[in-house]
């Protein structure tokens, strides 16, 4: 089939749209709900107007190019003066109920709105319609993700991708007129299937879905002198940030954020990596525990969103997780006993504070269990866009800075095996190196596994560990569609593994749902950060865990050994059910009360 | 005085005052007479506008028309959620004087915008005549003289295709909007507004919805009846349903005579407004025909009884089964033991004769589509021993035919013939019936009609057939039947059923009972109000209607709850602006034949999940399983939410409900 796009003909298929045909052949049209690399076209924002030229018809029309398929012989224009009015009406409108106050906004500077009104050539707000948020209370609760929706543009692009990507259907479009949004089903967290995964920020083209910002509260802490603040920042944070200073993305800005840190106040600097090391001794140890049991399989415990998705989702399968804390928390706990007691701080006085690629994290560290006597061992979670704010706060940029490296003697140092934590596989291959040695006593020949390196969804591999254990069957997937399918495989027992690595977030946690936003895209530099960490574990002089000194060290002068008493009491954790739907039935009275506030409302005859 | 004096009309202008005639006058019939006694003086909808008192305010007939698009618009996409609100503005601060005329052209400007460009039907219609308006009449857009100020009323009614071919006028987009809004009790609650039996409507309705739907011009309709059944079967399977019980508890008791789709109905809405009721009926559970008429293999039991006796029961009503009217009691008990009021739902279950030699006495072996389902109810539900066995030949065309020849399959009958006089395409039942009734391999016996039952020695051993042939087509272009002489053949049967139609049983009410019968022995009502020839006695379903279908009756159940309020609150009933519209817009097609302009991107719509044929014809169980979330998720995106608005401005106030409906009136009066 064929149509004209501004006086050039193109060929297309049926049933595709204007859009997709104006942009396979590099025709800007201007978009704002759309989003392609998630599939998704609401037509909410109605901003992608064409003027339509039809054989037959008496004047053009006037048609939204995301979602009207092309039609054969359609003379398109994208340019006319009409239509670019138009499209300036509807942006006018759309901002008419926007809340323009972009000073306050967490997505300022980098907002997606504001580059598709520029897009169309806004001139003029007319007329405003704040009714439907202006006596919104502000959201004062606790939940690592916060929905305003003064900011929301009712893209939608949110709900699509929980429900479509990770397939966990948490969100359901509510409100009516002035007052139409979003919200989490059931109302909370707690209530509705959420795990915090983070991917609606990722995708939300404004401030309107943004982290829970603690700036504040680092700041607090950095300002108080009687306050010894211990950051640590994980594995993938330094391959995902230079992008915000302008740095190429995937570039490698380990030495500045510890340098930037520095220029902070920080009064100590970790690496998330050394615990992820850690990680890899008690869950190594662990998984060789239950393949001499014949406990099979064992699904690794790193990634908040996972234990949440299990504990939520599929409570059945959690006695087949992995105890083992996550690095994050390893650390913490780490941090606030061998730590101090070395280096002489009083743990009442330290204040650990992750930097970290991740929404849900902020909900583990809160995690009752992950701290004693009502102390969390991680007492605040920065995502990487408020690191981003703190250091921007601060008047640090990061691009002039000198590198600088970790210096703390007893936890700083990592092996390529905790550098590669940050994605998809590299849990299972850092696991593999280690558990190899421990079996056979000797290193693995080849230490990059290629088998585990693909970037599928779902994959598998075997991998032959040796002695008693010979060729173990593993599975490692990313982003929580392929993980239901997987579990759900496992609980049918037509899954056959031993040892299964899962990562919440598409692309794992270098594009957590902590990263930094990117605009009209989703996960555009995954491969280039992924890259990036392999290439850091390539530059390591240790490659495995369980050579890195400071590890062997933290074993020798203080937990033992791998799953010693003191290591278990320390480094593992549990998990319950977290049951989080309503079992007393359709609230009926509820859908009632919601009713009466559309149009018409409820009806009587 | 249905003719407009100015106005446009699909596009077309036409003015009869004597200073500027031009154009045609629009004549619609009853438009000069809204409701009795009460003239209409203008008329808004989306294909244009007729003004037949130039004394009103044209501003603030758009105006009212205006807030209520802005009232209706559901804020998803832009230019509906904010053009109409400021359309609203503009024009109020227009008609009060506050604006000059320089804001028409902001108006005609966004109108344009919202027309063009809105995402679903109600943005792309609403402005329709505002536009035209403004094109063609801007000098009559003048603001409010103070004696417009005081008495224009306008009464605004919202609809779409399959709200207004529904019997229950069900809020069919709203609540495919629940589902894909993720909100499936909010789906359900918008169902549950008007009966309490969604799974079993979203499971056996004849779907007038889906017929009506416009992507039924495309690639298909929505498969509305589905998303009801999944939202429905989301909310059973979680447990019971939560109701805000009325607050209030009344004490006039009602007495419900007839458990089925029409009396549950009337309980429910009456229970939900803090009456008392007493459902009678003649067997032992409730749903009436949906329960002994409709196999289980098409409805569970479980499901109708979730939402039929349980619903009912939970609500503090009561049943009295095993009581037969006419037999056990009369209308006259029921009121003398101090019922306030008495609705009529007994159905129509007897079956008719085929009018053939033999029939009389009935001869073994020779069963009504009604009785032989109901044996075969009795027995997969309580397991009364019932056999069907040997070769079957069913005789009818419609649902009940269907499911006569698809139980006695199940029952194990050797083979299953259907006899039809006309063709496959004349079939009254519906389409997915008469497949599956192939795939069950059920014998088809088309153009076939009985002439006489074989009888040996009381016991039917066949039936002479003979043979039909199709006629010219006649003067309205259809082709009626008629014998082939000498055709006539025999076949071979056990079992014989007559599945051509029911009948109401004459034997229920006597005369003396002083409610009027029509020659069927169906109850003559009022049709707006239910109401029967005797006062504080209301009649509805099949007992008015003759057989037809559960939503019919769904709808009689409701509006009989209405009147029933309205009678023993106040004493007399009401015709609600709502009913007049809707009768309004079927006698003039309003919503008959047009489509919107924008072509939707083709989605192909859901598949419907069977059991395999040869699984399912030993067992009872459900043949239609439910879609996937997934599936109902991308079913619920395929609606167009073609809404539009009707709008009357008339002499005097209608009737106030109370509570603003949708499909019922809200009384915008001037706004101070």
């Amino acid at each position: 089939m064929k149509a004209h796009i501004n006086g050039t003909e193109y060929s297309f298929e049926a049933n595709e749209t204007i859009l997709e045909v104006a942009r396979r052949n590099g025709v800007h049209i201007p978009t704002l709900c759309e989003l392609n690399d998630i599939d998704h076209a609401p037509g909410t924002c109605r901003v992608c107007l064409v003027e339509v030229h039809r054989d037959g018809e008496t004047g053009p029309a006037y048609l939204t190019a995301c979602d009207t398929p092309l039609g054969e012989g359609w003379k398109i224009l994208t340019r006319t003066h009409k239509v670019q009015e138009m499209r300036q009406l509807q942006m006018e409108m759309t901002m008419a109920d926007h809340r323009q106050d972009c000073s306050t906004c967490p997505r300022t500077g980098n907002c997606e709105l504001l580059v598709a009104a520029q897009s169309v050539g806004l001139k003029h707000v007319r007329f405003r319609y704040q009714q439907g948020w202006k006596d919104l209370p502000p959201d004062t609760g606790t939940q690592p993700i916060i929905y305003d929706r003064s900011r929301c543009i009712r893209c939608q692009r949110c709900v699509a991708v929980c429900r479509n990507v990770q397939n966990v259907d948490a969100l359901e479009m509510t409100g009516w007129g002035n007052t139409a949004g979003i919200r989490l089903k059931g109302g909370s967290v707690d209530a509705s299937p959420c795990v915090t995964c983070g991917q609606c920020v990722m995708v939300c083209p404004t401030g309107a879905l943004a982290e829970r910002d603690q700036v504040q509260e680092v700041l607090d802490y950095l300002a108080d002198p009687d306050i010894v603040t211990v950051f640590q920042t994980a594995p993938a944070i330094r391959v995902g940030f230079g992008e915000e200073f302008g740095l190429p993305p995937g570039t490698n800005v380990e030495g500045q954020i510890i340098a930037a840190l520095r220029k902070l106040g920080a009064d100590v600097i970790l690496d998330t990596n050394f615990a992820a090391d850690v990680v890899i001794m008690e869950e190594g140890t662990e998984l060789l525990g239950h393949l001499r049991e014949k406990k099979r399989p064992t699904f690794t415990s790193c990634c908040p969103a996972w234990i949440n998705f299990a504990e939520k989702h599929y409570p059945e399968i959690l006695p087949l997780l992995s105890t083992t804390r996550s690095p994050q928390a390893v650390m913490g706990k780490v941090a606030k006993t061998y730590l101090a007691e070395k280096r002489g701080f009083d743990p009442k006085m330290m204040r650990m504070i992750s930097i970290m690629p991740c929404t849900a994290k902020k909900e583990e560290a809160a995690r009752p269990v992950l701290g004693s006597n009502g102390v969390p061992d991680v007492d605040v979670v920065l995502t990487m866009r408020e690191f981003a704010r703190l250091l921007r706060r601060e008047g640090i940029d990061l691009k002039t800075l000198e590198p600088s490296a970790y210096d703390d003697p007893f936890m700083s140092e990592y092996s390529g095996a905790g550098a590669i934590f940050g994605t998809t596989g590299g849990v299972m291959e850092a696991a593999v190196r280690t558990m190899y040695y421990v079996v056979n006593g000797k290193e693995l020949e080849h230490v990059e596994i290629s088998q585990l390196r693909g970037f599928e969804n779902v994959r598998s591999a075997n991998v032959d560990l040796g002695g008693q254990y010979g060729e173990i069957k593993v599975a490692m997937c990313h982003g929580l569609k392929g993980t239901r399918k997987l579990v759900q495989a496992v609980l049918d027992g037509t899954a056959d593994f031993d040892f299964i690595e899962i990562m919440a977030c598409p692309g794992g946690c270098v594009d957590g749902g902590g990263t930094l936003r990117s605009k009209k895209s989703y996960l555009p530099y995954a491969m280039k950060r992924r890259e990036t960490i392999f290439n850091i574990d390539r530059k390591t002089k240790v490659r495995q865990s369980h050579n890195n000194q400071q590890v062997k060290r933290l074993y020798a002068d203080y937990l033992e050994e791998p799953h010693s008493e003191k290591a278990h009491h320390m480094l593992h954790t549990h998990y319950a059910p977290r049951p989080y739907r309503s079992t007393s039935g359709a609230d009926i009275g509820a859908a009632w009360d919601e009713l009466q506030t559309q149009g018409g409302g409820r009806t009587e005859k | 005085m249905n003719t407009s004096v100015y106005g446009v009309w699909d596009g077309v202008a036409h003015d009869t005052r004597a200073s500027a005639s031009s154009g045609s006058a629009v004549t619609l019939a009853d438009l000069g007479e809204f409701a009795p006694d009460n003239t209409t003086k203008a008329f808004i909808a989306d294909r244009g506008f007729l003004v037949l008192d130039p004394d009103i305010s044209l501003a603030e007939a758009f105006c009212q028309y205006m807030s209520r698009a802005a009232d209706e618009s559901c804020g998803r996409c832009t230019p509906c959620r904010v053009g109409t609100q400021r359309i609203r503005d503009l024009l109020r601060g227009f008609a009060d004087g506050e604006a000059g005329g320089e804001v028409l052209d902001e108006v005609e400007e966004i109108a344009a915008q919202v027309t063009q460009t809105a995402l679903c039907g109600l943005g792309q219609t609403c402005a329709r005549s505002l536009l035209d308006a403004l094109h063609h009449f801007r000098a009559d857009f003048t603001p409010l003289s103070p004696a417009q100020a005081v008495f224009q009323h306008s009464y605004v009614y919202t609809t779409a295709p399959c709200i207004e071919a529904c019997p229950s006028k069900v809020d069919v987009p709203r609540y495919v909007d629940g589902v894909k809004a993720g909100k499936f009790d909010f789906a359900l609650g918008v169902v549950l507004d008007r009966y309490s039996m969604v799974a079993t409507c979203g499971r056996v309705c004849v779907r007038f919805c889906e017929h009506a739907c416009r992507r039924a011009q495309a690639e298909g309709p929505v498969a509305i009846r589905m998303l009801k059944r999944y939202a429905a079967d989301q909310a059973l399977h979680g447990g019971q349903l939560r109701f805000a019980q009325s607050t209030e508890r009344r004490h006039q008791r009602i007495a419900i005579v007839g458990a089925g789709p029409a009396g549950i109905t009337c309980a429910y809405k009456l229970l939900l407004d803090g009456f008392q009721v007493d459902v009678f009926d003649a067997h032992r559970a409730a749903g009436g025909m949906a329960s002994v008429g409709i196999p289980s293999y098409r409805l569970p039991k479980d499901v109708l009884k979730a939402e039929s006796e349980d619903v009912v029961r939970e609500l503090g009503g009561e049943f009295h089964y095993g009581k037969v009217l006419g037999r056990d009691f009369t209308v006259d008990d029921l009121l003398d033991k101090g019922y306030d009021s008495v609705f009529l739902a007994y159905g129509a279950s007897q079956g008719t004769q085929l009018g053939i030699r033999n029939e009389n006495p009935k001869p073994e072996g020779y069963a009504s589509g009604i009785d032989f389902l109901l044996d075969v109810h009795k027995h997969v539900e309580y397991g009364e021993p019932f056999k069907v066995s040997g070769d079957v030949i069913v005789v009818g065309g419609g649902n009940v035919a269907m499911d006569c020849v698809r139980s006695a399959r199940r029952m194990g009958a050797r083979s299953v013939h259907l006899v039809y006089r006309r063709t496959v395409q004349d079939m009254p039942a519906e389409r997915d019936e008469i497949v599956a009734a192939e795939h069950e391999g059920i014998i088809f016996h088309c153009l076939t009609n009985p002439s006489a039952l074989v009888v040996e020695n009381g016991r039917l051993v066949g039936v002479e057939v003979v043979q039909m042939r199709q006629t010219e087509l006649d003067a309205r272009g259809r082709r009626s039947v008629e014998a082939i002489p000498g055709s006539e053949s025999l076949m071979k049967c056990d079992l014989l059923v007559a599945a051509i139609g029911q009948q109401v049983d004459k034997a229920v009410l006597s005369p003396e009972e002083g409610i009027e019968l029509d020659r069927w022995n169906c109850i003559v009502v009022n049709p707006d109000t239910l109401e029967t020839s005797r006062r504080g006695v209301f009649a509805g379903g099949d007992c008015v209607l003759g057989p037809l279908t559960l939503v019919n009756a769904l709808d009689h159940g409701e509006r009989a709850a209405a009147s029933i309020c309205d009678y023993l609150l106040h004493g007399d009933v009401h015709v609600k602006p709502a009913s007049y519209m809707q009768r309004f817009l079927a006698r003039n097609k309003l919503l008959g034949n047009e489509c919107l302009g924008k072509i939707p991107p083709r989605k192909p719509p859901a598949k419907v999940h069977e059991l395999d044929a040869a699984a399912r014809v030993g067992t009872f169980a459900e043949v239609e399983t439910a879609m996937s979330k997934d599936e109902a998720y991308e079913e619920a995106s395929r609606c167009l939410r073609c809404y539009r608005m009707y709008s009357v401005v008339t002499a005097k106030a209608l009737i106030p409900e109370g509570n603003g409906g949708h499909s019922s009136s809200t009384l915008q009066g001037r706004r101070q």
